[in-house]
């Protein structure tokens, strides 16, 4: 059975290599095979790997551990939705779904009806050969579906600190953002071959590059949130290589995103358009391979190796070194110059991608420098998360500035005055709010007080201008994705900043039936329980929560002994209050006596992620709307 | 040379120059928040004490944990050839374990003890932090 599995597994993979191969055919200017059409081959290629996909996950699922992957990574007493995560869970496995989300986004575009013949067939092309390159690295180095001849009764099992839900769908959610900008990496790649980037171009690879950048958007959430509540520090984001290396391909896609959008409306910055998108595949590349190959010192480091490492630097090496070779041969044949005032929205977008790609640099050099000084010097050290905070605040005042102040101004020429005339009201309220937040709340710090103040300011200013106020309803613009995602940042930062003035932490060595305090919460330790489950042991806290003798719940942290592989976990119990949430961390008892106790509060965690949810949401109405126009368009 | 070449010089060199300060900067703020990590055999050898955090890793040692209530812990961590004593108030975390690799955050003392403020958890029970192997290696103490 096993056998016969890894057969079929396999010849499904050659098979996707075999249909590669005949889509990229025109690139070379083959055209003489007409058996199918690009889009059945495409299926092809999807089917291939979706039923491989499938098949990997029937092994998990029926826990046959003839299959190295399963051996290592499963055990039979699992649940079944972590025998499911594990499929993903691990490099190789990972590696299949990556290809599946490529070659399902090659399937997608090749029934796409948005772009001419020609276009379409030279995008796949592309496509496919960043599939071919793919497969084979997987069926080479990296085959899920190796074979042992051991007779193995059971798994080693999964890191019980990844069985959790959440933790089963970011890697596919943030794949699919990864994945998403190879893409429009194609695009790019066409549109420099065929030297046609212009308003097309752009309108073909909107809803595709803020679908993608939604996802990658959605996966980095809800990674961080995985790390607030499951690694029980209190913190959503710590400046880890690891979350930074999925931060800077969002960073130059957030600028990219922008670059399209100008393209489409004002048919400039061509060549710019180009550098990110290049630059954005290439991050996320490195982002999602080098966090796996062990390059990068990480707290979530995972067993690693430094071979499939390589071949990721050679493949990223052959992509940008061609792709910029191509660039440079091109890209004085895609602009178009054109001349725009100084004040108009052009500039505005211009300054806040200097600033986007600023933040990149400031992420990178944070992140590379270690590894720099490791291999000249041999000094092993860190980068404090100070450093970020103190480079990134005034990058992000700048921002903030050129974010309320860009979509105000007009495409043409604006002035000023007028603008600041317009926003009189916001300004004046604002302005009045921040002053009272201040004296209510004691805040003297003048970049925290002016923070507040501009994403106070571009909240309002976001939300009044996607939203047309009449006397009786209320009328949905259509850059309304636009505003929501631009207030949603606001909100964001505002909780940002207010989070990190207000947390407050303890440490107590409890006793049960002691009451614990912290600001104006009482913690009443009621109970401490033992209890055996499938597939772990657990001691679980029992804590009641009051503030102003009102009751507000019950905690029940919880340690966990796995024994498959051994491990301990802490579960944080949180208690989610609209302005707060408080936080209970217990650690493993040490003592008879006594149990030590880490209280969190966190202020404005809820609105933070309320105003992440919103940046997500804004980009699919983005993505969604905009093929709706087009749609319109190509009717009339 | 024709204006637009020279006008795309001018630019180009604009730009460098522009990007080069700002380059400066971040790395001159940089330089004042780098943690540094030592094995115990070069915190000692380097005589780091002081203010300046600092972090240390290798093995805790075998029966070197003791807790002495409210939280907080002593132990030893050792490269094989140097120990040091850590002492510890808080959360130890899960993956925590004698004999087990450890990096802990804080300032070596001119006593020679070391207080720590954070101790560093890892996602992999079998993992080890590079740094740890590295020092480990060097020792002769690491076995594959």
């Amino acid at each position: 059975m096993s056998l016969v599995i890894n057969y079929i597994a396999n010849s499904l993979l050659i098979l996707c290599l075999v249909t590669s191969i005949i889509q990229s055919r025109f690139l070379f200017k083959i055209q003489n095979y007409n058996l199918l059409s690009i889009s059945q081959i495409s299926a092809i290629q999807f089917l291939s790997i979706l039923v491989s996909f499938f098949l990997l996950i029937f092994l998990f699922i029926t826990s046959d551990f003839n299959f190295d992957l399963v051996y290592f990574h499963s055990h039979s007493e699992k649940p079944l939705i972590y025998k499911l995560s594990g499929v993903w869970g691990n490099h190789e496995g990972s590696m299949l779904l990556w290809i599946l989300i490529l070659v399902l986004f090659n399937f997608l575009f090749s029934l796409s009806k948005s772009s001419s013949q020609k276009f379409k067939e030279i995008t796949v092309a592309v496509q496919s050969l960043m599939i071919f390159g793919f497969v084979l690295f997987l069926l080479l180095l990296s085959n899920p579906f190796n074979i042992n001849n051991e007779n193995f009764n059971d798994g080693l099992g999964l890191n019980p600190i990844l069985q959790d839900p959440l933790l089963a769908i970011h890697p596919p959610i943030l794949y699919i953002g990864y994945v998403g900008f190879s893409l429009i990496f194609s695009l790019s790649i066409t549109g420099l071959l065929t030297s046609e980037v212009d308003k097309k171009w752009a309108t073909v690879a909107k809803p595709w590059v803020f679908a993608a950048w939604s996802f990658l958007t959605a996966g980095i959430a809800l990674g961080s949130y995985w790390a607030y509540y499951e690694l029980g520090w209190g913190g959503y984001w710590f400046w880890d290589p690891v979350e930074n290396a999925s931060l800077m391909p969002w960073l130059s896609a957030t600028a990219l995103i922008h670059c399209v959008v100008v393209l489409q409306k004002r048919n400039t910055m061509q060549s710019w358009t180009m550098v990110l998108a290049i630059l954005t595949f290439s991050l996320s590349l490195a982002g999602a391979f080098l966090v796996r190959s062990g390059v990068l010192n990480s707290v979530h480091t995972f067993a690693s190796d430094p071979g499939r490492g390589l071949f990721i630097l050679i493949f990223l090496f052959i992509i940008l070194s061609s792709s910029f070779l191509l660039f440079a041969l091109k890209s004085d044949k895609i602009n178009r110059p054109t001349l725009h005032n100084i004040s108009s929205r052009n500039t505005g977008i211009m300054v806040n991608n200097w600033l986007l790609i600023s933040i990149l640099i400031v992420v990178f050099l944070g992140t590379m420098y270690p590894l720099a000084t490791d291999l000249l010097y041999n000094q092993s050290l860190t980068v404090g998360p100070q450093y970020y905070a103190i480079s990134i605040t005034p990058i992000i005042i700048l921002f903030l500035f050129f974010m309320i102040l860009s979509p105000k101004l007009s495409w043409e020429e604006s002035k000023l005055l007028k603008i600041i005339n317009e926003m009189r009201y916001i300004l004046i309220s604002c302005l009045t709010i921040t002053f009272l937040t201040t004296l209510y709340y004691d805040l003297f710090n003048i970049t925290e007080i002016l923070i507040i103040f501009l994403s106070l300011i571009l909240i309002i200013s976001s939300l009044s201008s996607g939203l047309n106020f009449k006397s009786t309803k209320v009328i949905v613009k259509s850059n309304f994705g636009q505003s929501m995602a631009h207030a949603g940042f606001g909100i964001f930062i505002l909780a940002v900043v207010s989070n990190a003035v207000y947390s407050q932490e303890k440490i107590y060595d409890a006793k049960v039936g002691s009451k614990l305090q912290l600001d104006e919460y009482i913690f009443d330790f009621k109970n401490i329980e033992q209890e055996e489950k499938v597939n772990f042991n657990s001691i679980k806290a029992f804590l009641s929560l009051s503030k102003n003798g009102k009751d507000l719940g019950d905690f029940t942290p919880e340690i966990r002994f796995y024994s498959d592989p051994p491990t301990i976990t802490s579960e944080t119990s949180i208690i989610h209050q609209f302005f707060s949430d408080v936080y209970v961390v217990m650690n493993v008892p040490q003592n008879q006596e006594s149990i030590s106790l880490r209280l969190h509060i966190k202020p404005f965690m809820n609105i933070l992620w309320l105003g992440v949810v919103m940046i997500i949401l804004g980009g699919i109405i983005t993505a969604i709307l905009n093929k709706k126009n087009y749609r319109e368009n190509e009717i009339n | 040379m024709t204006d637009t070449v020279k006008n795309r010089l001018i630019k180009f060199l604009v730009s460098l120059i522009i990007f080069g300060i700002a380059i400066l900067i971040i790395v001159y703020n940089l330089r004042d928040n780098i943690v540094y990590f030592y094995s115990p055999s070069e915190i000692i050898e380097n005589n780091q004490t002081g203010s300046q955090i600092v972090r240390l890793g290798g093995l805790v040692e075998s029966k070197s944990v003791v807790s002495d209530g409210d939280s907080i812990f002593h132990f030893k961590i050792t490269d094989g050839q140097e120990q040091i004593s850590v002492k510890y108030q808080g959360i130890l975390p899960n993956l925590f374990a004698e004999e087990k690799g450890v990096v802990v955050e804080g300032i070596y003392m001119n006593d020679g003890r070391f207080i720590a403020n954070k101790v560093l958890a890892k996602h992999d029970e079998n993992y080890m932090p590079p740094e740890v192997i590295k020092s480990l290696k060097e020792t002769g103490k690491w076995q594959e």
